[in-house]
């Protein structure tokens, strides 16, 4: 008989005994006629008891353990109120038979449903969280409750907590698996401070800000060092401690070539001794003097500028100026203009 | 895989320094799996719960895929290429108000059953008190006698 004939005489698996390889349930019987590897010269009945599988390979088969009935499965013994934590203490890999759930994963045969869950590789290696059930969560928690220590509860709102602890010191840390331990981003230090929250005086806040540049934020009020040019990140937490002192103390200092600070240094506009306050008085001088002829020029220009007018005019240009050229500045100087020259 | 944290000191000594204090500890995860980072979230979010540290928000910001084209064949044949993709996807978890100590605790408990192929990166803000020597200028009791020394 030829052993193509063999095969398709007989549908039951424990015949293919031609064959080397076992997996051959659900294939086409075409295939089986080109599978001609290992003839033994086994009879078609496999011997009963022991070998419930066929040989593989054949020949080198003397003296090989006996293999073993693998029994039925854990699934079936377990009681519905068992105590799930023990089955899966830590984290291990999917065991089909240690889990009682009808898992299928995987991508659907033609018309048929996904693989079921015994020998399917792809329920192992997704990583599962049968070790994290709501019930082994708790039983975690509660044995972790004693280390933990509570939110002092003075400091309820962000407030508070501004107000009695101004600095706030950020890092991050990174964990990811890899050939090392180590991540060179986690020793970057942002030290962010309020400057409200700082003793500095109207010089001292000046300077402070023509020290510090581009660090502050005016919108929030926030000084923000960032300090990484040390290899560790306590060594940069000092640093950044450090320039904070060094900032303070040195906004406080007055130094000698600080009184040859120039209107173009200033860092607003002050409308007080200005080209457009004489300006203003001169023209307003000048339709005064048409008008009325007075003399006195000191206690007139003190007169015009209580005028409610001139302050008026005096709030927009500084506005102007701070604020820059936008639609609302921009109206407000010309209605100003208007009132003051009665146009 | 070497996967221990980077971030945790051993050696707190819990009788002698005073604990931190966090206003805010944002956790990011990262994977490869949008299920894992559900599976993940929802252990993570029951366990703050569990100890009763206050959550803020907890999103998920949009995934990032990184594409490249490479050639099919080991020599030629130009016209004809292959594309790969890597899809990392992100879930955040804000943490509000919690000391040094628990701090401690949770991010531990939380690192030690990260799953594989996860990454996470920990970002916390510590609050601290303006410390002495900034409190008042030292030129008051220190004034300046030298200028050009300095």
């Amino acid at each position: 008989m030829r052993r193509g004939e063999k095969n398709m005489a007989s549908l039951c698996g424990k015949t293919f005994l031609s064959l080397g390889r076992t997996n051959v349930s659900g294939l086409a019987f075409s295939k089986t006629t080109n599978r001609v590897t290992y003839a033994t010269a086994l009879s078609v009945n496999s011997p009963s008891g022991n070998k419930g599988f066929p040989e593989r390979g054949g020949r080198g088969s003397v003296g090989r353990r006996p293999r073993r009935e693998p029994g039925e499965p854990r699934t079936e013994k377990m009681p519905p109120d068992q105590d799930w934590t023990s089955v899966y203490p830590a984290a291990t890999p999917f065991r089909s038979n240690a889990v009682p759930l009808p898992v299928r994963m995987g991508y659907p045969v033609k018309g048929g449903v996904p693989p079921e869950k015994k020998g399917n590789l792809e329920l192992i290696k997704i990583p599962n969280f049968m070790h994290l059930t709501p019930a082994a969560i708790k039983k975690h928690c509660e044995a972790l409750k004693p280390f933990c220590t509570e939110w002092p509860s003075a400091l309820d709102t962000d407030a508070k907590c501004d107000e009695h602890f101004p600095i706030k010191i950020e890092s991050t840390d990174y964990v990811s698996a890899g050939p090392s331990v180590r991540n060179p981003s986690a020793r970057v230090v942002h030290l962010k401070v309020k400057l409200s929250h700082l003793n500095l005086d109207d010089h001292a806040r000046k300077k402070m800000l023509k020290l510090v540049g581009e660090r502050y934020c005016k919108d929030s009020d926030i000084l923000t060092i960032t300090t990484d040019s040390c290899p560790l990140r306590k060594q940069n937490y000092e640093y950044a401690m450090y320039l904070l002192t060094v900032l303070y103390h040195e906004s406080w200092k007055i130094e000698a070539w600080e009184a040859e600070k120039t209107a173009a240094d200033m860092e607003e506009y002050s409308w007080e001794d200005s080209p457009s306050q004489k300006n203003i008085l001169d023209t307003l001088l000048r339709m005064k003097v048409a008008g009325e002829g007075e003399g006195e020029d000191a206690e007139v220009r003190k007169q015009l500028l209580e005028r409610g007018e001139v302050q008026d005019y005096k709030d927009s240009v500084v506005r102007l100026k701070n604020e820059g050229a936008s639609e609302t500045t921009v109206l407000q100087y010309k209605e100003a203009v208007r009132k003051v020259l009665n146009v | 895989m070497a996967r221990c944290c980077c971030c945790c000191c051993c050696c707190r000594r819990f009788l002698h320094e005073p604990d931190t204090l966090f206003q805010k500890v944002v956790v990011l995860v990262k994977a490869h799996d949008r299920a894992v980072l559900d599976s993940y979230e929802f252990f993570a979010t029951m366990a703050a719960k569990e100890l009763g540290i206050a959550m803020g928000k907890v999103f998920e910001p949009p995934k990032d895929i990184e594409r490249l084209t490479l050639l099919k064949s080991v020599h030629i044949y130009k016209k004809h290429r292959v594309q790969y993709e890597m899809r990392t996807h992100y879930r955040c978890i804000e943490l509000l108000h919690i000391t040094g100590s628990t701090a401690q605790v949770y991010l531990e408990y939380i690192q030690r059953n990260l799953p594989e192929g996860v990454a996470m990166e920990v970002t916390k803000t510590s609050m601290e008190k303006i410390p002495d020597h900034i409190l008042e200028p030292m030129w008051k009791d220190h004034p300046i006698d030298d200028k050009s020394s300095k």
